[in-house]
Parts: structure tokens; sequence; C-alpha cells
């Protein structure tokens, strides 16, 4: 990592920070008012239908992102991050996007991710599932 | 060399199917995880899977980003996979002869000076596009 991506890191980890520990003004701050979502549980535009989303989606689990990996570009307008994310459910969802969870089931998955960013905001975010490491000639 | 521009290199290398030029960007213990899990370890491993995909495919990369950190560079890009012949054991899905399959990926590559040492994709979006007729 080199000096101008170091502080682009700082600030997403306050970023993650916010969001493992539910802070919505505060996470809710880094995205831009017209994001463009592309997660792997629903594809949202705009900021509010997305906090729409993660109060909901709060509602049946604990959500808890780990930062594995960070490429920063020197730019500033653009992150890649590996991330581990874990799904703790605190009631039944039978219709979860993707695939039911029982009250006490935990759920991990790695996926990466691409921010955009403009304007200290993030304008477009998607994340992309990592399937764990088999051997070919297992 | 920038790291973006050794990238764009070692993907000129795998368009025009240069095989002797495209080992040489791999460490001879390189590690690659393609979108499915599967892990081809050893530079060696790496140039036959990606051989025997080009037999059954004519496979264009295009690079929609790429940006590098510290010792990992990030890139996102589109994979075009044109059937050449019935390819009826294509990984994603049974392809006839002009059918199109589109993968768009984002990858993490880990490098030591000018060798790549671990290379990992997730597939970010995929598209099946039928020859006509097909």
């Amino acid at each position: 990592m080199n000096r101008e991506t170091a502080g682009l890191r700082r600030w997403f980890e306050d970023y993650l920070a916010a969001f493992n520990r539910a802070d919505f003004p505060a996470f809710g701050d880094y995205y831009a008012e017209n994001l463009i979502f592309h997660g792997q549980a629903a594809q949202l535009t705009g900021r509010a239908m997305v906090l729409d989303f993660y109060h909901m989606v709060r509602s049946y689990l604990i959500e808890r992102v780990e930062l594995l990996g960070f490429v920063g570009a020197s730019d500033g307008q653009r992150i890649a991050a590996e991330l581990r994310t874990t799904l703790i459910a605190l009631r039944d969802w039978p219709d979860m996007p993707t695939g039911p969870m029982r009250t006490g089931d935990t759920r991990m998955r790695v996926s990466f991710a691409m921010y955009d960013i403009a304007d200290a905001r993030f304008t477009r975010i998607r994340t992309a599932g990592f399937s764990p490491p088999r051997d070919a000639t297992a | 060399m920038t790291p973006e521009a050794r990238f764009r290199a070692y993907m000129h290398a795998f368009n025009t199917d240069d095989w002797d030029s495209l080992r040489v960007y791999y460490a001879p213990d390189a590690r690659l995880v393609i979108g499915n899990g599967t892990e081809l370890r050893g530079r060696d491993a790496i140039i036959q899977f990606y051989a025997k995909v080009k037999l059954q495919t004519r496979r264009t990369i295009e690079i929609l980003q790429c940006f590098a950190d510290g010792k990992t560079l990030a890139a996102e890009i589109e994979s075009e996979f044109l059937a050449i012949a019935d390819v009826p054991d294509f990984a994603p899905q049974p392809m006839a002869k002009g059918d199109r399959y589109y993968l768009n990926s984002f990858l993490f590559y880990d490098f030591e000076g000018e060798h790549y040492t671990r290379i990992r994709a997730a597939t970010f979006r995929r598209e099946f596009r039928p020859a006509a007729g097909n």
C-alpha cells in the first residue's frame, strides 16, 4: 500500500466499523444519493432504498463484515475489497434472498467487492461471491 | 513497467494465444482459483488449463478496469467465449458451435516482482447468447 491509498483504506475501514455497529447515519453518509447497489441479495438504486434494505436485513440478522484484502486506486475513486461476511439469524427468515435461515443459524461467505467513489461517497457498489478453492485434481 | 501496464501486456499475450510469453508472467508455483472454485497449482497447470479451453472456444478478455496497490492488482474483466465447435462439457453450461458466453469477473492478482503468485476470480455476472438458430 502506498501513502495515497493508506488514507483511503482508513476511510474504508471506518465505513465497515460503522456498518458493523449498525450505525445507519454514519455508514449511510458514505452513500451517494443516487448510489447503484448490486449486492448478492439485492439490486437497488438510491441511498434511501439501500438503507431501507439494510434496516430490513438487520431486523432479521446480525451482519458482520471483515476486511480480508484491500486494493485502492491511486486516484482515490475506486476500491476493490475482499470481504468476509458473517450472518447470524435473530429469527427465522424463510424467504431470505440468498437462502432460508432459521433462528441461530450462522452463515459465512467471502466476496470480492468493487466500489466507485466520487466526492467521498460511494456511487456504485458491486459484489461477487468467491468460491472457496478446491483442488482441480481432487 | 507499472503493474497495470504489465497486466495489459499479460492479457494481450492471453488474447493472442502467446503461451510462451504468457507463462513467464506466472511464478513457477503460482496458484489460480477460477470462478467455480477450482484451484490450479503451478504455471504449467495454468497454461494447460487455458490452452484446453481455447481448443474448444475462442476466449477473448477485455479489461474493464485494473489498478494496483502494494503487491496486489485488482481487475474487472469481461471474457467472451465463442464456441468454435460443440462443447457439451463446457463448465458453465453446454455450448453449441457459434454460441457465446460472457463472464464478468472481479480478480485479485498477488505478485512478487514480475511474477503473479496467486490469482483469484469471482464471477459478478454471466450471460449466455445462443447463436442464431441454436
